[in-house]
């Protein structure tokens, strides 16, 4: 199965741990798409640059569209509120480094 | 409130920015609505009523001065049935926001029922964020991808968040100009 990298900015009033991030998409993709969504499009954090409020989610190529729809369902993080941005995608990690 | 409006979009031009002016009116009667349209219509670039009965949707579907209409998708005793659909002149608009305004499914449920009567009567959809907070703004990749979730193909997606739109505000522009008389009449040349 192949995969896309997607570089997200992550906006949000109190600052965000990778792990938080990583358990609120988990959640999103859950409560939309189910177990069975969460399998297909198989998310895993690469990277998350909490200074810079950057991530690098990698993705199943053929769920973009899930993927896309999950992230944009996150609206909360533990108590402060929270705002994805997707700023570029990229077949690899290497073709985002421009803007990571 | 005219003056206000003027300066207003003054402001955002001088930074570079094309402002469009939107209206969203809210009455639960039939004349209150008509009295808001002729009142609101001359002054906005964009009308869009808010749904809050069946009467009132019907009235805002059929009325060629609407442009868009929405519904309330936490309230249960209003929805885009089929009845509205069939005389609807208007756009449908679909408001993320309420997906996250409750955490039950009925609320999706409800979006695709919309989209699916929406679909079946070949009425337009625009999909917004209907954002109260800055964090509640999405990107238009991500509204076409929530609207894909909710029955949309990739076109109509794509479209509701692009093409749809900015057919609906070129025309009011073009409505908005001294040139047009009626539909169908524009001035063409005129002698100064």
């Amino acid at each position: 199965m192949s995969r896309r990298y997607l570089l997200i900015k992550v906006c949000s009033t109190a600052a965000v741990t990778g792990e938080q991030f990583t358990q609120a998409l988990t959640a999103s993709i859950l409560k939309y798409f189910g177990e069975v969504g969460l399998s297909r499009i198989n998310p895993k954090l690469i990277r998350f640059d909490s200074d810079e409020s950057k991530a690098i989610v990698a993705y199943a190529k053929d769920h973009a569209g899930e993927m896309q729809a999950a992230l944009a369902l996150i609206c909360q993080i533990g108590d402060s509120e929270v705002s994805t941005l997707p700023l570029k995608a990229s077949g690899t990690i290497k073709g985002l480094g421009k803007r990571s | 409130m005219k003056d206000q409006l003027v300066l207003l979009r003054n402001y955002f031009l001088d930074s570079g920015l094309e402002v469009f002016l939107r209206a969203d009116l809210t009455c639960s009667k039939r004349e209150d609505l008509l009295k808001l349209l002729r009142r609101f219509r001359s002054a906005f670039d964009i009308i869009s009523v808010k749904c809050t009965n069946h009467n009132i949707a019907l009235v805002a579907a059929r009325d060629r001065r609407v442009d868009l209409i929405f519904f309330d998708s936490a309230r249960r005793n209003v929805w885009f049935d089929h009845s509205i659909a069939n005389v609807s002149n208007a756009t449908l608009e679909l408001n993320t926001s309420t997906l996250f305004a409750t955490s039950d499914h009925l609320t999706l449920t409800k979006l695709m029922k919309d989209v699916n009567t929406a679909q079946q009567h070949k009425v337009d959809t625009i999909i917004s964020s209907g954002c109260t907070s800055p964090f509640l703004v999405k990107a238009p990749t991500q509204l076409s991808a929530i609207g894909m979730i909710l029955g949309l193909s990739k076109g109509e997606a794509l479209n509701s968040v692009s093409v749809v739109p900015s057919r609906i505000v070129g025309k009011n522009v073009e409505r908005r100009s001294r040139n047009y008389i009626e539909e169908g009449v524009k001035v063409v040349t005129r002698k100064d």
